[in-house]
């Protein structure tokens, strides 16, 4: 992983956690509400957060096709990068 | 190839999670979805089955859709008119009454422009979508209605969303846009889940300080809200600020149809790009003279929306003495949420059987996946009619039900 892409993925880790049953190992691959059983609501308030953290808006296409915690990354790459 | 197990699999297994909840819900008791009314019997009553039912979640506002005005001009657009314009506006469909019923709305809403189109639904979708094109940016309250959230995907406008009822939310998104582009933010008056209002004076406030135009959907305020019925727009006295005011005509207006007005004679251009106002029949003379008629009355008798508000008061009132936790203030709207979509449903069939219909929303038809019991108050309910809604929802706490207190807390 690129350094900006590990800077982005320890912050979106943390966020994470907070949202997750405690201690769920979190990769690339995880998903987001299967694996860290984040129901829609939460990832509404997730992805609100990350919002704010990163002060940037996802069109909502965008926030609806997040599924893996490399999706969201990504998804946060091609925002901040504009 | 004949009914082959693949080609079925191919198309109908995406409901098959769908259709396993269903199964789980029919054993709470009889399915809400797609209920058969067997007879109407007032604007308040119906037959379902073999049993009569005060019905309590209509959106019938003002209950005039037995009102024998109202009525007669539909039954007289019919002899005069035939039964439908088998047209879209821009072909053979615009009659003189839907033209009529334009200029009622410009004079009603003191605006210089109106667009009448088939349901609410479609005066979204011809609106939102036309006004905001490609290169455009569309903020949606994250509670938007569903034909809200489709006017979107119809749209070619970057969408995004701010929170619920949050003008300090929409701000700091409004800031973070490029320069580019036209900004059109959404919202509702009276929200249809919850029945919650929206600030629409801070969303003026906010919206225009961005250069960003606002349209309030009002399908379930107008009538209900405001001088003369006019919205809540109207009621916070910012109705001339407003960019676009929508509604719809099957609610209050005892009809079925829409309308989009604006304090811009620029929305007339849209009636000549927007799908959703090109590409459908037009309202039929029946279902506009209706709409007409009842906006004579939404106009003209304030003593509806006062008998309105007199019910809503005395069942809000009711329901929070009993120890229910309804969402949001006293509103012809009015929702209880459930812990859980089983017990949701298992309540509302003790309703029924006590013979008291009111809307049961499940996700994903609600905000917030919350399940919810939601009411909705009629200005034809008499006193007695709200006790009767009362007492059901009191047989509620009696046996096997949980506490309102713990309900009122499930998320
Ligand atoms: C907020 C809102 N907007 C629009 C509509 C659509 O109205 P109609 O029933 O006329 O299609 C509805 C009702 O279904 C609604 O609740």
């Amino acid at each position: 992983m690129q350094a900006n892409n590990q800077a982005i993925f320890d912050k979106v880790c943390a966020i994470l956690k907070t949202h997750a049953e405690a201690d769920t190992e979190i990769t690339p691959d995880t998903q987001i509400a299967a694996d860290l059983a984040i129901d829609s609501v939460e990832m509404f308030d997730l992805v609100m957060e990350i919002e704010e953290v990163y002060d940037i808006s996802f069109p909502i296409e965008e926030a609806s096709a997040i599924d893996t915690v490399q999706s969201l990354i990504e998804a946060i790459e091609r925002i901040t990068d504009v | 190839m004949s009914d082959s197990d693949d080609m079925k699999t191919s198309i109908f297994g995406k409901f098959q999670k769908l259709a396993e909840r269903v199964d789980t819900l029919r054993v709470s008791g009889r399915l809400p979805f797609g209920l058969q009314m067997d007879e109407m019997l007032s604007q308040t009553r119906a037959r379902i089955g073999n049993r009569e039912v005060l019905l309590a979640g209509t959106n019938n506002y003002l209950g005039l859709t037995f009102d024998t005005d109202v009525m007669e001009a539909a039954k007289a657009a019919i002899d005069a008119q035939g039964t439908a314009t088998t047209g879209s506006r821009l072909a053979n469909g615009s009659y003189a009454a839907h033209l009529d019923l334009e200029e009622r709305l410009k004079e009603y809403f003191e605006v210089p422009s109106a667009i009448v189109c088939t349901t609410g639904y479609q005066a979204n979708l011809a609106a939102i979508s036309a006004l905001a094109g490609r290169g455009d940016h569309l903020l949606l309250d994250a509670d938007s209605h569903a034909c809200i959230y489709d006017a979107a995907r119809l749209s070619d406008a970057d969408t995004i969303r701010f929170r619920h009822n949050s003008p300090a939310d929409l701000d700091k998104r409004l800031s973070r846009l490029p320069k580019e582009g036209g900004r059109l933010v959404v919202i509702e008056g009276l929200y249809s889940m919850f029945g919650d209002v929206a600030p629409v004076a801070e969303f003026v406030e906010v919206a225009h300080a961005h250069g960003a135009m606002l349209f309030v959907d009002e399908a379930h305020s107008v009538g209900c809200y405001g001088e003369r019925g006019r919205g809540v727009a109207q009621a916070q006295g910012v109705a001339d600020k407003v960019d676009f005011i929508s509604g719809t005509f099957s609610k209050s207006f005892a009809s079925i149809g829409g309308f989009c007005v604006s304090r811009h004679v620029e929305l007339e251009l849209i009636r000549m790009v927007s799908r959703p106002y090109l590409f459908t029949a037009s309202g039929s003379p029946s279902n506009v003279a209706a709409a007409q008629a009842a906006l004579v009355k939404i106009a003209g008798e304030p003593q509806l929306g006062q008998a309105l508000w007199d019910r809503v008061h005395q069942l809000y009132d009711g329901l929070t003495e009993a120890g229910f936790e309804p969402i949001s203030p006293a509103a012809p709207i009015i929702a209880i949420p459930r812990p859980d979509e089983q017990v949701a449903v298992a309540e509302w069939n003790r309703l029924m059987d006590a013979g008291v219909y009111v809307n049961l929303a499940v996700p994903p038809a609600t905000p917030q996946s919350k399940s919810l019991l939601r009411l909705s108050v009629s200005a034809a309910h008499s006193e007695a009619d709200i006790d009767e809604v009362l007492a059901g929802f009191r047989s509620l706490l009696e046996d096997g039900a949980p506490a309102p207190s713990m309900a009122a807390s499930g998320s």
